[in-house]
């Protein structure tokens, strides 16, 4: 989006001051929105987003800049501007720009930006006609599609020879909330939203689509009936996919470079320690084609792979990114991420799960006499320094001898991650992803999270129905 | 850039009638971590924001490439974002109210005070933290930031209409250690004149907040009196505030449908939203260019209006409340800046009658274990016990959970120290009279 000569000037300007690294990050983003209430088309949104960030590391500091305006004046000034934060001789003169190949591992077919409008409505009115279907206490239906193409150039400058990638995402998810009522004046609320990193075909071929629809209303009706959920400190029971939210905050965060490198996160200089059961094996794998929360390549430009975090219960690896990589003396794996060009990188999570065990999920909820069996969730936070979590059920059910018994409401598991991963008692064999955003320093960007059926012998649980009985 | 343009070019397209919002803000932040500059960042950007009526449909298309053809590309965008939509617009474009308010709230002594001299308390706030308490192993998150910006809305009626504000903030974290225990606290000051910083006052808050959090332990599950932070209740007001929106309430889809002028909670509670407070958060117009108003939303316990924008008062024929505010591609309702009716007791005389009691200080996750439209939430929290009248030992790992409207209806009153927060809502330490706390 700007010439090598220009990024070459750029890069000299921004390594003025002795900086040893200095890179361009420019995009341009076009979006496209869709949203549905009861059926009708209520908006349709459009937006270009655009611009530039440049970051300049010397060792262990970093500066970072961003502006909307790529013109040479612009650019030049902004990366004189952060060049002058540092006060030392310049080491670094480039001298060409040579483009890199970048291996496509998210390949497009059918981009949903290029679908015509009227094929991607009369989709989101096909789910809102499911789902309108399950009940008519459903007083409110909400169906979207947002989709956006990114172009990405990076221009990173570690020598006298400066490399060029060329980069893109294209995502779409689609979003469907059930808003159920009763005469009582309850009301419940319901969500799904698939999404991936591919074109129209996936959602209208591949995705069950429809089975989603159905399940978002009835979700919603069941919640209608549930009682309030027991609060104490319960065996629990966690499903598939989604449940992978636990583990996303209980140990993802603490595991990015970004607090480990610090000394500020529960699990720095655990590497080699046993920091779960040893039941549990974990993965961070930005390279599953197609998947959420892949990437061709990161955002310094290094190709996605995947990234063992534990092995049997014992830590061995982190998400690393280059400048908190510089402070541990470990290399970047391919985890650098940002939203947009207004955030620098950090080390983020991509697709993160627990892999399968060799449970049978029937077998886990059978040999639990007494529990809470949590199918599906609203998503969670953690503070990574102390390790303390919480996550939240958006459907619930109690486990009387090893049966789901009646739906619960209003659940929240609390607990420390260092502990709770101790606690997995079982695990099973029914690996599953699910798609949802994840906040932090470089912004929300979209990850998977994914595990099979697992169980942990004890956590807190809160709600407002007294003692489990 | 030449608005009369705009609106020549949109209405030789078809589109009758058409509004545009330009943007511009520039920013600045520093980091410390272990006594280094760890992150610099700088920044200048730009939007254009536009919307218009087209064949009897509403339209609209954002762009932050202010290139020549920025112009074109957002007529384009509109049309086909009208052509697609399927319901009919009522309002059209605003013409314009006939009294607005505004006022310079922006400081330019922020501007003019060199970079040096910030980052120099800066590293103050950072040795302060340190030097507090041996026990005190990181200083996290140590950073400054300033913004400016500047908002210009134009309309195809000629109504013209802009605001600059600018403001900064010190924002600490505190990492204790001791033993197989960390602890950790996080506060943020923000204001637009840098005099008003006291650093003293802020690193003390910080230190003694963190180091207060040892031994920290769950307490039994049960039904307490609790005391509940202005932080937190500030949330929790929030999260409130959005069942007022009268979009929610037309769909269905508030707890507060057909409770207007009805008692909805004890009568200690009286909310008003004051757009026009002298604050930073002051705003004479909304996102329609409506003039907004200061009001009472809730007085005494009960309910006093919904908040509008154009549309949804239409729908309830009563004027806007000037609430308008974008949500994603179409205009929403949103709440300014909110002030809830201070108490006339101290926190201490307050808590005085509490027998056993929880004060909770912070909570997580409330974004997510917050059901808005039925009110029910639960999330992790933390803070202390009150034992006799007097705040006892640290609660760690404990959830609140409760519903809102039952919390507001067994309000008993507020402390009278309220705080101006970063979100624009100023409130004081709430008491309710049972809560359900889980923990062992």
């Amino acid at each position: 989006m700007i010439s090598k000569s220009l990024a070459m000037k750029v890069l000299n300007a921004a390594l003025a001051t002795g900086g040893d690294y200095a890179e361009i990050y420019i995009e341009e983003t076009k979006s496209s929105s869709f949203t549905l209430e009861n059926g009708k088309v209520e908006a349709v949104g459009g937006g270009l987003s655009f611009g530039a960030g440049i970051r300049i590391l010397r060792g262990i500091r970093s500066v970072y800049g961003y502006t909307s305006d790529l013109s040479p004046k612009s650019l030049l000034d902004l990366a004189a501007k952060l060049a002058g934060s540092y006060d030392g001789e310049r080491q670094i003169e480039v001298t060409s720009v040579k483009k890199q190949k970048v291996k496509i591992i998210n390949p497009i077919v059918n981009p949903v930006l290029e679908t015509p409008a009227e094929e991607k409505i009369a989709y989101l009115k096909e789910c809102y006609e499911i789902t309108a279907s399950v009940s008519p206490k459903l007083v409110r239906i909400i169906d979207g599609l947002s989709s956006y193409r990114k172009k990405i150039e990076i221009f990173i400058a570690e020598g006298p020879v400066a490399k060029q990638f060329e980069n893109f995402e294209e995502r779409t998810r689609v979003v469907m909330t059930a808003v159920a009522a009763d005469e009582s004046g309850q009301i419940e609320t319901s969500f799904k939203g698939p999404g991936r990193f591919e074109g129209w075909d996936y959602f209208t071929k591949v995705l069950d689509y429809k089975g989603a629809a159905k399940q978002v209303g009835e979700k919603a009706l069941l919640m209608l009936g549930a009682k309030e959920c027991p609060s104490g400190e319960y065996t629990v029971v966690i499903a598939k996919g989604w449940g992978g939210v636990l583990f996303h905050e209980a140990c993802g965060h603490p595991l990015e470079a970004s607090a480990t490198a610090r000394n500020l996160s529960v699990f720095s200089g655990k590497i080699g320690e046993q920091i779960a059961s040893p039941l549990v094996s974990a993965y961070d794998d930005g390279s599953i084609p197609n998947e959420w929360g892949s990437n061709n390549i990161d955002s310094e430009g290094n190709p996605t792979q995947k990234n063992q975090l534990i092995k049997d219960g014992i830590c061995v690896g982190y998400m690393v990114d280059r400048s908190n990589g510089r402070r541990i003396g470990m290399e970047p794996n391919g985890t650098a991420r940002r939203q947009s060009y207004r955030y620098a990188p950090t080390s983020r999570m991509s697709n993160t799960y627990i892999a399968a065990g060799n449970d049978n999920p029937e077998d886990i909820i059978a040999d639990t006499k007494l529990g809470i069996y949590v199918a599906d969730f609203g998503g969670g936070s953690v503070e990574p320094t102390t390790g303390e979590f919480n996550f939240s059920a958006s459907e619930a059910y109690i486990i009387r001898d090893g049966k789901i018994a009646e739906p619960v409401k209003g659940c929240t598991l609390i607990g420390r991650g260092d502990q709770i991963l101790l606690n997995i008692d079982r695990v099973g064999n029914d690996l599953e992803l699910g798609q949802g955003m994840c906040g932090a320093a470089s912004g929300s960007i979209p990850v998977n999270v994914g595990q099979p059926t697992i169980r942990i012998s004890k956590i807190i649980v809160g709600g407002r129905g007294g003692k489990l009985e | 850039m030449n608005m009369q343009k705009f609106f020549e070019l949109a209405k030789a397209r078809g589109i009758e009638e058409s509004q545009v919002q330009i943007g511009k803000s520039s920013s600045l932040s520093i980091r410390l971590f272990h006594r280094e500059i760890d992150s610099y960042k700088v920044s200048s950007s730009q939007y254009i924001l536009a919307c218009g009526v087209y064949n009897g449909r509403f339209g609209s298309a954002s762009t932050q490439k202010l290139t020549a053809d920025a112009f074109e590309y957002l007529i384009d965008q509109i049309i086909l974002s009208a052509t697609y939509s399927e319901k009919p617009n009522e309002v059209g474009i605003f013409k314009g109210s006939e009294k607005y308010h505004p006022r310079n709230l922006f400081n330019k002594q922020l501007g003019q005070i060199p970079v040096e001299k910030k980052l120099a308390t800066l590293r103050e706030v950072e040795e302060a933290i340190y030097a507090a308490d041996p026990r005190i192993t990181d200083a996290d998150g140590v950073s400054y930031s300033e913004s400016e910006s500047v908002s210009e809305f134009y309309n195809s009626y000629g109504l013209k209409l802009r605001q600059r504000t600018n403001h900064y903030a010190f924002v600490a974290g505190a990492v204790a250690r001791d033993g197989e225990e960390t602890k950790t606290y996080y506060d943020i000051f923000f204001d637009n004149d840098f005099s008003k910083f006291d650093k003293e006052k802020f690193v003390k808050g910080v230190v003694e907040k963190a180091l207060k959090k040892f031994g920290g332990q769950p307490c039994l599950s049960g039904k307490y009196p609790t005391i509940i932070d202005h932080d937190v209740a500030s949330s929790l007001i929030g999260y409130f505030l959005s069942s007022t929106i009268a979009d929610e309430v037309q769909r269905g889809s508030s707890m507060l449908k057909g409770k207007l002028g009805q008692k909805i909670a004890s009568r200690k509670l009286t909310i008003e939203e004051r757009p026009l407070a002298k604050t930073l958060f002051y705003s004479y117009f909304d996102d329609e260019g409506v003039a907004t108003q200061n009001k009472a939303i809730v007085k005494n316990g009960v309910l006093q209006t919904y908040l509008y924008n154009r549309e949804t008062a239409k729908k309830d024929g009563v004027e806007s409340t000037g609430n308008g505010f974008w949500a994603g591609s179409k205009i929403g309702t949103d709440v300014g800046q909110i002030f809830v009716k201070p108490g006339k007791q101290s926190f201490d005389e307050m808590i005085a009658d509490i027998h056993e009691g929880v004060y909770i200080t912070e909570v997580a996750g409330l974004g997510t274990g917050m059901n808005a439209q039925s009110g029910d939430f639960s999330c992790q929290a933390e803070g202390y016990m009150i034992r006799d009248g007097k705040i006892a030992e640290p609660l760690n790992l404990i959830t609140l959970s409760g519903n809102l409207l039952k919390m507001l209806m067994d309000l008993k009153g507020f402390d009278n120290n309220p705080v101006l927060d970063s979100g624009g809502t100023s409130i004081a330490n709430m008491y309710i009279k049972s809560m359900s706390i889980g923990g062992k």
